[in-house]
């Protein structure tokens, strides 16, 4: 209809008037201008880590040594060991709901769309960017200090960490609904909170488990770190054990949280997998039993809500995460008085942390460490774009040659992914001595497994209509991919890899906890030092990039559009 | 524009004789340069219906929002039964719009829920506070909307996500939402415009079924002259924003309808895209054949009509 409305001012311009140029804004060359200087940064980084392939061969020498050293890798007693999972993954769950569950408001008031006022959207979006700034380790090392040793202060930093993420991705999703049916609402009467359950919440509830669910992921990987600085769990014993030198034991935990992540991962994938299936087919094997059964006399009772396969799966799935969660707070054994207790520890706690100060560091000192920190996470960031170019595209089921070589790489993705960041960088500092080279390649490698992955569903969701036009017009796999796939996907991609700059800033800062170059040296020795006025100069330095990275994707975003 | 002040020669039915349930009066209304409204006024009596029938970008869907309070005026006033919609707020024109049932040309579902969840969000303004899932609502609302859905053919489709639903199927659980409301007016923003012919006309059918059982006033825009004929009681044309025609059906051919776009008109280009747009041509003379979906709809809802009269 827009086409012929159109029309009389085509029919009445003169076919030989060339068409209006097309002019470039200059927001579009200015931001097009800062990708570049990105790129070239992130270039210069990387010859400034000084990676080195020659001189990882010879390092080969020390691996070869570590783990002659190591000898057989041993692991707990098995009921410890089981105590322990079910620790880490209780902890991890309940700090990953506490997150969910408090960024629905948050989400509320930060989304455009929803926000009741510019001021409440300004507060909110600024709680979440800084929730997301604090490293969870410096949350748990504040914690720690405040309440009783236990998984309190780790589920609490897990937690408050993770309503960043949830609410910047949940907000997103918000802001990108359909709004139609919200106007249905408001047009049939609704207010604005009704508008907002029954017209909202239904269309970003999936995008809201995904989330939350990618979360509890990327928090189980992130708890062994929180282990460094005391919080419960299997991150606990493995610290202990590389601590006292036995690393036998040591990568047997590591081994076991790789295989957790791994699992935690396929499962989530599973959930996901059904609580966002699309619509019910109803062919499935249930359903068809529960015909065999006679159970689909739906008209002749209308008014109940028939017990289709559907919903029993649902129920079931529903009454195994209430057990879960009962199971997690038990096994947590949280320490309720904490709450009422802790109000007292508070100034105490926050005159340790301020003012802020460089210590006994020179100023230059730290920024110099934070600029190596940047340089780190710059640096593995173009390695990874590059990467998931090729691994995600090949995961991509629209571009993959054969459903075969698209599992192939989604186990590749699921595997990397896998593996926390901190163990791979554990493993190659031993390898390739301390420094910024093995925290580099440690956050490189880690972060395909997640960029690749967000790439790989980006293209698969990408409206499959053009692609079947060029398909349709005699194009091979590469001509649809080239010309449809992946100009449709290249604004996710963009999206995606400042998202990953933002993440490999903070990865930088705690992989330095474990010797990977960068600031984080500096925040770890400053916090099992005391010295807090200086974890705080840290905090607000990190904060500072992070905000600054936030802001020149926000405006990347808004001028790309 | 000149030549387009002839409104009063092309109106020829308007005054209501029944009391007016929506009075527009001289509204306008603006989007930046775009003037969407011009001087439009506007008066429908109780049990009208009435069809806006304009090309895209003519004002229908503006004029149609703001008697549902979605849009206000720039100037002028809306009353819609007894309520100066442009000037309420809150709960009382929360309360207003739950008299005031709105189907969209896009149905405007929520995909992910099922279609009786979508059709009890036409109750909400009954009940307080949000709600999340069917247990929500009370049995009294759950059963009113199954009855509804019976209503529209869809009793067995109740507990079915609602995006796997045709798209008539889908218009139809658009029209049982509104129907939740228990409205007293039906507003139609080009309610058959995105569904193919079979599907419109079952819809039209419906709708106007529906409007003559329960007496609702109804004013639906469409872009089709053939059907906006064999369907409305009264027809009000729309062109850039303003009324150039308000007339009664009875006795209208598409020929007249078009005669007076034609008078209005005032570039042979529009009148093209008139022609396009409203899927007639001129000059074929009275005798040519009407096409086919102008056949399927003049069958479907002469039966319709004839209950009425």
């Amino acid at each position: 209809m827009t086409l012929t409305l159109e029309r009389p001012q085509a029919s009445q311009a003169d076919a030989a008037t060339p068409a209006p140029q097309r002019r470039a804004h200059p927001q579009k060359i200015a931001a097009a201008l800062t990708l570049v200087a990105l790129v070239a940064a992130s270039v210069f980084s990387l010859i400034s880590v000084d990676i080195s392939l020659p001189q990882m061969v010879a390092s080969w020498g020390n691996a070869q040594n570590f783990f002659a050293r190591v000898g057989i890798i041993s692991f707990p007693a098995p009921g410890e060991l089981l105590y322990l999972t079910a620790l880490t993954v209780g902890l991890v769950l309940l700090g990953t709901l506490f997150a969910a569950f408090f960024s629905v408001p948050l989400s509320w008031l930060a989304a455009a769309n929803t926000s009741p006022g510019r001021g409440w959207m300004a507060v909110a979006r600024f709680l979440g960017v800084l929730a997301r700034a604090v490293p969870d380790v410096v949350l748990a090392m504040v914690f720690v200090l405040m309440f009783s040793l236990g998984t309190l202060p780790g589920i609490l930093a897990i937690g408050i960490h993770s309503i960043g993420m949830i609410s910047k991705m949940f907000a997103d999703a918000i802001e990108q609904i359909d709004e139609g049916p919200r106007l249905a609402i408001r047009a049939a009467g609704g207010t604005r909170m009704q508008e907002f359950f029954s017209g909202v919440l239904p269309q970003v509830l999936p995008s809201w488990v995904a989330t939350v669910l990618h979360r509890n992921d990327i928090n189980l990987r992130g708890s062994v770190i929180l282990g460094y600085v005391g919080v419960a769990g299997l991150g606990l014993e493995m610290s202990y054990a590389f601590k006292s030198l036995n690393y036998s034991l040591g990568l047997g935990i590591a081994l076991v949280i790789f295989a957790l992540c791994v699992v935690m991962e396929i499962v989530s994938s599973a959930v996901r997998t059904v609580m966002l299936g699309l619509a019910p087919t109803r062919h499935g094997i249930g359903d068809r039993l529960l015909r065999r059964l006679g159970v689909t006399g739906q008209k002749a009772d209308a008014s109940h809500h028939p017990w289709t396969y559907a919903r029993l799966r649902n129920a079931v799935w529903g009454l195994l995460a209430a057990f879960i969660v009962i199971g997690s707070v038990w096994i947590c054994d949280i320490k309720w008085g904490d709450f009422l207790t802790v109000w007292s520890y508070l100034p105490e706690t926050a005159a340790k942390f301020w003012p802020p100060s460089f210590g006994s560091y020179d100023a230059p000192v730290m920024l110099a460490a934070m600029g190596e920190t940047i340089a780190i996470a710059l640096a593995a960031t173009i390695l990874t774009i590059v990467a998931s170019i090729v691994i995600g595209s090949l995961a991509a089921r629209n571009v993959a040659p054969s459903r075969r070589v698209r599992a192939g790489f989604r186990l590749v993705l699921v595997t990397i992914r896998g593996i926390p960041e901190i163990i791979l960088a554990i493993v190659l500092i031993v390898v390739t001595g301390l420094g910024t080279q093995a925290g580099t390649i440690a956050l490189a490698i880690g972060g395909v497994g997640l960029l690749g992955k967000l790439l790989a569903d980006s293209l698969e969701e990408v409206r499959p209509g053009p692609e079947q036009a060029l398909r349709a017009a005699g194009a091979t796999r590469l001509q649809v991919y080239a010309g449809a796939t992946a100009p449709q996907g290249m604004k996710a991609l963009i999206g995606h890899s400042f998202y990953m700059l933002d993440t490999n800033i903070r990865a930088a800062t705690i992989l330095g906890l474990v010797g990977g170059g960068g600031v984080g040296y500096y925040l770890l020795n400053a916090g099992q030092g005391s010295r807090y006025d200086l974890v705080t100069t840290i905090v607000l330095m990190i904060l500072v990039t992070v905000v600054a990275v936030e802001g020149l994707a926000m405006w990347m975003r808004r001028v790309f559009r | 524009m000149p030549g387009l002040t002839s409104k009063s020669s092309v109106t020829t039915g308007s005054a209501s004789r029944a009391e007016p349930v929506i009075d527009v009066s001289n509204i306008t209304k603006t989007f930046g340069e775009t003037t969407a409204l011009n001087d439009v006024s506007l008066t429908v009596g109780r049990g009208e219906i009435v069809v806006l029938l304009g090309l895209s970008g003519s004002g229908k869907s503006t004029l149609l929002r703001h008697l549902d309070g979605l849009d206000r005026p720039d100037s002028g006033s809306v009353t819609v039964l007894g309520a100066a919609v442009s000037s309420l707020k809150g709960r009382p024109l929360r309360a207003l719009r739950g008299q005031v049932g709105f189907v969209f040309q896009q149905f405007e579902l929520v995909g992910s829920l099922t279609v009786l969840e979508n059709v009890l969000t036409g109750a909400l303004f009954r009940v307080r506070g949000p709600r999340l899932g069917l247990w929500g609502y009370r049995r009294d609302l759950k059963l009113a909307a199954l009855g509804h859905l019976d209503r529209v053919g869809l009793l067995a489709q109740a507990y079915q996500r609602a995006d796997t639903l045709s798209g008539g199927q889908q218009q139809r659980v658009g029209i049982a939402r509104a129907l939740m409301q228990n409205p007293r007016i039906l507003l139609a923003d080009e309610p058959v415009a995105s569904l193919d012919p079979e599907s419109s006309a079952q819809v039209m059918a419906l709708i106007r079924e529906i409007a003559i059982d329960s007496g609702l006033t109804v004013v639906c825009s469409l872009h089709q002259v053939d059907l906006a004929l064999s369907w409305g009681d009264r027809i009000v044309g729309l062109r850039h924003g303003q009324v150039v025609l308000d007339t009664i059906t009875q006795g209208l051919s598409k020929q007249n309808v078009m005669e007076i776009y034609g008078r209005v008109t005032t570039s042979t280009g529009e009148l093209d895209a008139i022609e396009t747009e409203l899927g007639t041509e001129l000059g074929t003379g009275e005798a040519g054949e009407p096409d086919e979906q102008g056949e399927l709809d003049l069958a479907t809802f002469s039966s319709a009509r004839d209950n009425r009269r």
